[in-house]
């Protein structure tokens, strides 16, 4: 940082080594066993109007200048522009350690597998059952934090989790289970500890059953009904619709080429009704297990949580040092997040988080609905580029009659317009009912970066929307 | 000088001890990417890293490890972390587990070259981008508007070396540019490049096009809503390409046939799209981002899948070929060493053009329908049925009599990709390539040469 404070105006290293780990099962067998190990700086500069990023896996002082030197050059090959303000914030210093009790890349490769082929054969025994798959993911970060400003801090995060999924197939019909959740299960930071909780085994036979029982039942109904979500779709939900277009590049157009803009505009905050008066949604970068849980984003900024909206109305937005100044905010959010030494950072989300209400379990939620539809578990997602128009699909969905979940259906689906859909939303389940979701795929930036975040939902009944659309 | 990718990976896998078999592979990337928006330059970002990835073979499992480290330390350290990971797939020292599906490494054959590679595009000027901002910046606001996009150039290579005798590397570069043009109402416009030479890249042309969209029928105009429902559709390529490469990931992936999981399951031999449909995976075809071999070394070659819309084949990587069976061989289409746990995909689809001479003339037929630049985020809803859900973006407009008469409403399509070809009028004449130019992971270009379409109904669900 010394070499770069004399020569832009501003500039940030960070130092970044990363494992992975990825174990799946596929009809008993080992599908894939993998590890990955990466180490590599990324150094980003400022100079007049224009950043320049340069990654290198050479850390030595003449790869890190001649990295250095390269980012200059890009910075000032860019037409020129405006410099625009970072908000002041006190330099980064210290070290954050992520919770972990029992570290994922210690434990034997044979005890995780001893796990998924448990679970996978579990699955197995219907003929009607093509496919039976377990996955176990871990990562492990190191980030050392530099800049020119004086900050210097380090931290290190363990993420674990997996999944179980189960596909029946029939002549004209393919339909998936899977527990805890889709795409290779569910994901937090934490270690070992949350993959064992998950008790994968225990779940697989009832996984494998809903799945056959799918291939038959009937296909979701296209109407207009009372629509109950469990805690993960509703995590896709606030995930689609309100985490990316609260997202304050995106706001402010600087996103508009790849991951879209936003309906709101920065002059909402405060004045914008989102849905409902029971809607609380916080960003909590503080929050404990969550996969956007950190000691300080890739800017420096201590973790923080910010009120997005209180009592239905629009209260923040997730910033950056320079997005939260071109609005006026004399703080940044937080949420600069990189995935790694070879990415710089961007406007991400944390731990975007509907808080719970007060209509205590499913089950209390179930009886009291008169007739509507509960559906759970993400299979299919798609929203425009406004954040304003989507269409989800999910595993499986149960009629709800005279407050009793009656007959399974298969094809579920909902459609919806974001500020709509979110003014239906009556009752959210109590706090026991509430908690984090990990989101490992939130795909955004050029090149492309994949995040880890969570959200933070408890099952949720929602008016009055069109079902069966797809 | 510095150690070449072949070189990297030969000695890498002398460090590989054990298993009945292993290979390394080598992915380097030098890129650099310049983003814009609101027509101001808002990120670079410069790569310079490799991945050293060492598989091993042990009684039909497949395990492996990675790193970016080359020392002698860091490889070797990758190469005992394979081993164990090969040996915990086989099930210990024992070895009690039943043996894995990986039929074993493939025996080397030669590769063919291909023109892939630019020297000038892979010196990666900054200048280069730079110049091509300032052009799209003016262009754009010579219509009023405001430029938001990406230019992009890299050098990629992949080496292979096997204890199977394979030893191959492809040398590559691909350059990519995009432009979103916003007008002040809102409206946008969006045009694309993407080429192995970055000088193929313009950025003033793009920046006009995108900008000719979003000004279309004036500053002032008010896109038109429409109702759902099903409406004839004239399809640019960049949607083309979007549509035919779920095709390929859902469809023409030999495992989700081999599993029963896929449309095409059972149906080879069978009419699935209109007879005007001819679709291959050509590694070589003009145009393309070629490529030499996949990610096992196998050399690729023409492949035909669609011929007079009647599927013709489907694509394997050696795994999914082992366990398709009835001779069934790889296509050289495996994604990664050993074959993805999502199974192999084509990375060269080309869809053959047709007798309109241009987009104008394919809407001319259409008395009332949709004309549509591109879509976005799209989903497979049901995959058996290649049923997908997303949005047009970016240039969506209404076909009156024959004409594009004046901006729309973006609007969301619920379809099957295979419907689509089903009903398939008429193609544009000369195909192009396109590609999203998302780099996600070590880079790995892609694009899908395809012409636009005329579709009798795409069924338009909000």
């Amino acid at each position: 940082m010394d070499a770069a404070a004399e020569r832009c105006d501003y500039a940030d290293a960070r130092i970044v080594h990363s494992h992975e780990e990825s174990i799946s099962t596929r009809n008993g067998h080992v599908d894939e066993l993998d590890r990955h190990e990466a180490h590599g700086a990324g150094i980003r500069v400022r100079y007049g109007g224009g950043w320049g990023f340069v990654a290198t896996r050479e850390l030595t002082r003449a790869g890190l200048e001649a990295a250095l030197a390269r980012a200059l050059e890009v910075a000032e090959a860019q037409p020129g522009a405006a410099a625009t303000p970072l908000t002041a914030e006190p330099p980064a210093s210290g070290r954050y350690d992520g919770p972990c009790e029992r570290d994922p890349f210690e434990v034997p490769t044979e005890e995780k597998l001893e796990t998924l082929l448990a679970a996978d054969e579990a699955m197995r025994g219907q003929a009607a059952v093509a496919i039976t798959s377990a996955h176990f993911q871990a990562w492990s970060e190191q980030r050392l934090f530099a800049s020119t400003e004086g900050a210097l801090c380090e931290q290190r995060t363990v993420d674990c989790g997996g999944g179980i999924a189960a596909v029946a197939v029939s002549d004209g019909e393919t339909q998936v289970r899977s527990y805890p959740a889709s795409f290779r299960g569910d994901v937090a930071r934490a270690g070992y500890e949350h993959f064992a909780a998950l008790d994968l085994v225990r779940h697989a036979p009832r996984v494998a059953e809903e799945a056959v029982a799918l291939l038959t039942a009937p296909a979701c109904p296209a109407e207009r009904t009372t629509l109950i979500l469990d805690g993960q779709q509703l995590a896709l939900q606030v995930h689609e619709s309100i985490g990316h277009a609260i997202e304050l590049d995106r706001v402010l157009g600087l996103e508009a080429s790849y991951a879209g803009t936003s309906f709101l505009s920065p002059e909402d905050a405060g004045m914008r009704r989102y849905g409902s008066p029971l809607m609380q949604v916080s960003a909590d970068a503080t929050a404990p297990g969550g996969l956007g849980t950190f000691g300080w984003d890739d800017e420096g900024v201590a973790a923080r949580r910010v009120e997005i909206v209180r009592d239905g109305i629009l209260r923040g937005f997730l910033s950056s040092r320079e997005s939260a100044a071109e609005v006026g905010l004399e703080r940044s959010g937080g949420c600069m997040r990189s995935s790694g030494f070879d990415r710089q950072p961007v406007v991400r989300m944390t731990n975007v988080n509907l808080e719970p209400g007060d209509a205590g379990s499913l089950d209390d939620l179930v009886a009291a609905t008169e007739r509507g539809v509960l559906m759970e578990t993400n299979r299919s997602w798609s929203i425009d580029s406004r954040r304003l128009h989507f269409q989800f699909a999910t595993e499986v969905a149960w009629e709800v009659v005279d407050g009793e979940r009656r007959r399974m259906l298969r094809n579920p689906s909902y459609a919806g317009v974001t500020p709509e859909f979110w003014a239906g939303l009556d009752a959210v389940c109590s706090a026991p009912e509430w908690r984090l979701w990990g989101v490992v795929n939130c795909g955004k930036g050029e090149p492309g970066q994949l995040m880890r975040v969570s959200h933070g939902t408890a099952p949720a009944r929602f008016r009055d929307v069109a079902v069966g659309v797809a | 000088m510095a150690e070449a990718p072949l070189e990297l990976a030969e000695r890498a896998l002398a460090g590989v001890r054990s298993g009945d078999g292993a290979q390394a592979t080598v992915s380097s990337e030098r890129s650099l990417l310049l983003r814009f928006a609101r027509s101001r330059p808002t990120q670079a970002t410069g790569i310079e890293d490799l991945t050293v990835e060492i598989t091993v073979v042990r009684d039909g499992h497949v395990a492996g490890a990675s790193t970016n480290r080359t020392d002698d330390d860091g490889l070797a350290a990758c190469a005992r972390a394979a081993e164990r990971a090969a040996a915990a797939a086989a099930g210990g020292g024992e070895r009690d587990r039943a043996p894995g599906p990986y039929p074993g490494l493939p025996a080397p054959t030669p590769v063919r070259a291909h023109a892939g590679h630019d020297g000038e595009t892979a010196f990666l000027a900054p200048a280069r981008g730079g110049a091509a901002l300032e052009a799209a910046f003016a262009a754009a606001a010579a219509h009023g508007t405001e430029a938001h996009g990406v230019w992009t150039a890299a050098e990629t290579e992949v080496a292979i070396a096997s204890t199977s005798g394979v030893a191959v590397s492809d040398l590559l570069t691909d350059a990519f540019m995009k432009v979103t043009a916003i007008a002040p109402g809102g409206r946008s416009g969006y045009a694309a490049s993407a080429a192995t030479d970055s000088k193929a890249l313009d950025g003033h042309g793009l920046a006009e096009r995108a900008a000719l969209k979003a000004a279309f029928g004036g500053q002032g105009a008010e896109p038109a809503h429409l109702p759902p429902g099903e409406y004839p559709v004239v399809l640019e390529p960049l949607a083309v390409g979007e549509l035919l490469g779920w095709l390929g990931h859902l469809s023409l992936n030999g495992l989700a046939v081999a599993e029963g999981r896929s449309a095409l399951s059972g149906r080879l031999g069978q009419r699935v799209a209109a007879p005007r449909i001819n679709l291959s995976d050509s590694p070589r075809y003009p145009g393309t981002l070629p490529r030499a071999f996949d990610l096992e070394g196998v050399p690729k070659a023409p492949l035909p899948l669609i011929q007079d819309g009647v599927a013709r084949g489907v694509v394997h990587d050696r795994r999914s070929a082992s366990l398709a069976g009835n001779g069934a061989e790889s296509t050289a289409h495996a994604l990664a060493p050993g074959g993805a746990p999502e199974g192999p995909e084509p990375t060269n689809l080309v869809l053959v053009g047709g007798g309109a001479a241009d987009e104008a003339e394919l809407c001319r037929p259409i008395e009332r329908g949709v004309y549509v630049t591109r879509l976005w985020y799209t989903n497979a809803v049901r995959p058996k049925e290649t049923l997908l859900t997303g949005v047009t973006r970016d240039g969506t407009f209404l076909i009156e009599d024959g004409e594009v008469t004046r901006p729309l409403a973006d609007l969301r399509f619920t379809d099957g990709v295979l419907g689509v070809l089903e009903r398939t009028q008429e193609l544009s004449a000369q195909p192009v390539l396109t590609s999203e130019g998302e780099f996600y992971g070590r880079r790995f270009a892609t694009g899908t040469v395809c012409p636009a379409l005329r579709v009798d109904g795409l069924r338009f669900t909000g």
